[in-house]
């Protein structure tokens, strides 16, 4: 008795499942955010500053000069000392502002600035930035900040990144499954992949 | 992923099952223009065990030890089994020609007897024609072990990361990132590297042109040392996987090549148990033997 109890509660549970997949069907990239916890860094990284809009301060800086990796690769990358160093140690205006201090307070120890991870996907997922920066920035021609911004949220008008999207399995599906034009002026379709083994690894 | 869209990818793959008695499964209407497949060369195999080596440091695979060995839990993706002569003395075998050595791992069936067996789906079919073995799914039920005609498939019975400790430091340093290390309670099995597959695919398609033969090669291919194992994209004419299956006749179609039937064929190509129908996507070609000429 018990066995069919549970049998049905399962079957119940699978066509609840299905259905409400069903439902959305107009694609849309932008999904209501689920904020992750604050973590504090080892310096307060302004990203307004280096990414945000001219009109707010900010210098517009490209997503891909720092994380560099993300368009050739699975990972993004965290930007080597050497990198912020490249362009600071010609910036004399901020030289003597704390943050800066600390910055080549490790360039001079020759450490690199231990960061943490905001964006942290479990070990058995294989997420690619290579392939979602190809299909959306390069492909379909949008700009840098809306494409990372579907997965970062809006970077540019944080100071350290905050976690803002549930980055769960349901939540890929939710866009993987939606049809977006494959190129700038196309009006040929296509969807991420949805087979597993794509992305559990 | 869905309910909904497994039941899908389901029907989309499985649709050609021989068990309707179509015959054989509709090439025509594959999914896509991938389809990974290998050849093994019996008379170059040396039985050395290089690629299983090479497949546990690429795979994350325990070294189990000899008392589970004893058990039948070894973790050996690729094996190498062994086969002795028989002598004349019914039952009597003897290493007087020495053994003949066949690198056996899971053939990736094209229509897989463990994946319509799986409760949960989660061994499926891809579109780039491998079997899927998805760790997260997985309820550890066995049945598509005892399913499989291969006997391929492997179940993490116990904890090896850590309770076993199978990689002691500082081994745990070479463990591969690029794919999990299972844990107790899910089976495992070869993927045809996947993890080399995937990047393979993805940097064509960066380059906008198909997979060809020098972007991918399996650990057991790469570490062979007498080159006895050759892999690659069966639907490419190029490849040499499908100058390998093309010139040995064997096709993903038959389930009874054409060496079995024309006396004096010296065609060696052949498929193990193809008869039961799995479509494996494995060709072996068959030792000559000084005894058999
Ligand atoms: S060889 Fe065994 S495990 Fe591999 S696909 Fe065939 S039935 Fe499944
Ligand atoms: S590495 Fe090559 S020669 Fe050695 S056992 Fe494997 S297939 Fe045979």
């Amino acid at each position: 008795m018990q066995h069919i109890l549970r049998l049905f509660i399962l079957l119940v549970g699978l066509f609840a499942g299905t259905g409400s997949y069903a439902a959305d069907a107009a694609p849309k990239l932008t999904t209501p955010d689920d904020l992750g916890p604050q973590i504090e860094q080892p310096i307060e990284f302004p990203h307004f500053r280096h990414a945000g809009d001219a009109k707010d301060g900010g210098m517009q800086i490209n997503c891909m000069y720092c994380h560099t990796y993300a368009r050739r690769s699975m990972v993004a990358g965290i930007p080597p000392v050497q990198k912020c160093i490249g362009c600071h140690q010609s910036i004399e205006s901020v030289r003597d502002k704390p943050r800066i201090q600390k910055l080549f307070e490790y360039w001079d120890a020759k450490k690199p600035i231990p960061w943490k991870k905001v964006h942290d996907l479990p070990d058995f997922v294989r997420f690619n930035h290579e392939r979602h920066i190809q299909r959306f920035y390069f492909q379909q021609d949008r700009p840098y900040q809306e494409v990372c911004g579907y997965c970062h949220g809006n970077v540019k008008a944080m100071t350290v990144a905050q976690r803002q999207k549930p980055l769960t399995m349901g939540w890929c599906a939710s866009c993987h499954q939606k049809d977006h034009p494959v190129s700038a002026n196309s009006t040929e379709t296509g969807h991420g992949p949805n087979d597993c083994f794509t992305c559990h690894k | 992923m869905s309910v909904s869209n497994l039941l899908e990818n389901w029907s989309k793959f499985r649709h050609t099952h021989p068990v309707d008695d179509k015959g054989h499964p509709d090439w025509e209407a594959y999914p896509s223009d991938i389809k990974w497949a290998m050849s093994i060369d019996l008379d170059a195999c040396t039985g050395c065990n290089a690629c299983s080596v090479a497949c546990y440091a690429e795979n994350n695979l325990p070294v189990v030890g000899k008392e589970k060995y004893s058990h039948g839990q070894a973790m050996h993706w690729m094996r190498i089994e062994r086969y002795w002569d028989e002598t004349a003395g019914v039952g009597e075998f003897s290493a007087d020609q020495g053994a003949r050595f066949l690198p056996m791992m899971c053939q990736q069936c094209e229509a897989a007897p463990c994946e319509t067996v799986c409760p949960v789906g989660a061994t499926n079919h891809t579109e780039d024609g491998l079997n899927s073995q998805i760790y997260n799914r997985c309820i550890g039920s066995r049945y598509c072990s005892a399913n499989c005609p291969y006997k391929v498939r492997y179940f993490n019975w116990y904890n090896y990361p850590e309770q076993e400790n199978a990689w002691p430091s500082p081994l745990n340093q070479q463990l591969n990132p690029d794919l999990t290390v299972r844990t107790k309670g899910v089976m495992e099995k070869c993927t045809f590297c996947k993890q080399r597959t995937y990047t393979a695919r993805n940097n064509a398609k960066t380059e906008g042109r198909p997979v060809q033969d020098s972007d991918v090669q399996t650990a057991c291919q790469e570490a062979c040392p007498v080159g006895a194992i050759t892999f690659g994209n069966l639907f490419n004419p190029e490849s040499q996987v499908a100058k390998q299956w093309q010139s040995q006749q064997v096709e993903l179609t038959k389930e009874v090549q054409d060496k079995d039937e024309k006396e004096g064929n010296r065609l060696r190509g052949y498929r193990i148990l193809e008869e039961l129908r799995p479509y494996p996507s494995v060709m072996y070609l068959e030792r000559v033997r000084e005894s058999a000429v």
